[in-house]
């Protein structure tokens, strides 16, 4: 027995309504997990960014550091080979204005540079020749100044001069200071 | 009179429809504020420091760069000093260059002398002879040119020998203490 005259039409779970809503939220939550996956992403970047920021930095760090250091020791150097050859420039003045001390009519035969003092052997015509032309300029250099004679034979007289000074290497420091 | 029917039913499939729509927004509702936003603030929190150790590398490679420049202008305005703290200490090419000051030059051995500031230092008993203390002091000059740190110490002493000067001297050499500068004897002459 029929109760209808008209064809009936197929039915699907899936109606116009239901795929739009689908669709709707198939896009919504299609854009938040790319958008968190995004998120995702880029924070796993950037830690491993930091991370390599980090070994970085420690890197250059350690160079400047190292850079330091070979700057530091060629300062040191640079200090003191200029002490150095200021010690030989004011070493070469010393002598210079030893040899120029002494006067023409005394003669040396040996002289000593110590550290914080000088040993002078020479000839002299007499004792106030050397007195008055060697000792009284050694005595205002030095802070002690000995002197000894003993006759040559050809009737002058053989002396040895001794001076120290109490502050070592003071001869230095002020012919460091007449440089300067 | 017509009796108006104002009451309206909804469809089940409808209520079916309301019900999922309702579940997929709490849905999206749950993911957002739970999920999306804490990450998005975690994402945000790391760009900033992301962009703050950028900086900081910026600010090291620019202060590298000119720690280098100033190593390289310092290494350029010292290259004899440093190279001559490099040099190992010759005997016989120091005497080959300071003859020419000398009626005779002899360097006795070579002794490993205690370490001053941080620095290896040998020290050389020097003899000679000279013409004239001109001589001696045409030497001081050329040691601060020589191939080495060179600083003449005292004693220095002076003695007539005829026509000549002897002179003795202890000169000290000062090396890069990593130096492998030997103590062993080295005895020449030049004549």
């Amino acid at each position: 027995m029929k109760y209808s005259y008209i064809k009936p039409r197929q039915k699907s779970a899936l109606t116009f309504e239901v795929k739009l809503l689908f669709s709707f939220f198939g896009m919504t939550l299609m854009m938040l997990f790319l958008t968190y996956g995004f998120l995702l992403y880029k924070d796993y970047t950037f830690v491993s960014d930091k991370e390599e920021i980090s070994a970085k930095i420690e890197m250059t760090d350690k160079n400047i550091e190292e850079m330091k250091d070979a700057i530091a020791y060629i300062e040191k150097q640079k200090l003191l080979s200029q002490k150095i050859y200021t010690q030989n420039t004011v070493l070469k003045d010393s002598i210079t204005n030893l040899f120029d001390l002494v006067p023409e009519r005394i003669t040396l035969s040996e002289a000593k540079l110590l550290k914080n003092g000088l040993i002078l052997y020479g000839i002299t015509p007499n004792k106030d020749v050397y007195n008055f032309m060697l000792q009284a300029p050694l005595r205002s250099i030095f802070h002690k100044t000995y002197s000894s004679f003993y006759p040559a034979q050809n009737g002058w007289l053989r002396f040895v001069s001794t001076n120290y000074m109490d502050k070592e290497e003071e001869i230095l420091e002020e012919n460091v200071d007449e440089k300067d | 009179m017509k009796k108006i029917n104002l009451s309206f039913t909804i469809s089940r499939q409808y209520i079916y429809l309301s019900l999922l729509s309702l579940f997929l927004l709490i849905f999206v509702f749950v993911f957002s504020f739970a999920v999306l936003i804490p990450e998005g603030k975690e994402y945000r929190k790391n760009r900033i420091e992301y962009k703050k150790e950028l900086k900081e590398l910026r600010r090291f490679e620019e202060f590298e760069m000119q720690t280098a420049q100033t190593l390289k202008e310092l290494q350029s305005k010292n290259r004899h000093i440093i190279s001559a703290f490099d040099t190992i200490f010759n005997p016989e090419r120091f005497e080959k260059e300071h003859k020419k000051y000398f009626s005779s030059l002899t360097l006795s051995a070579i002794k490993n002398s205690a370490k001053e500031d941080g620095f290896a230092v040998y020290e050389v008993n020097t003899s000679s002879k000279i013409n004239s203390p001109v001589s001696f002091y045409d030497f001081l000059d050329a040691l601060n040119k020589s191939s080495w740190i060179v600083g003449v110490n005292f004693p220095i002493e002076f003695k007539r020998d005829g026509e000549l000067i002897h002179s003795s001297f202890t000169m000290k050499v000062y090396a890069n203490a990593k130096d492998s500068n030997t103590s062993k004897a080295s005895t020449s002459e030049a004549k």
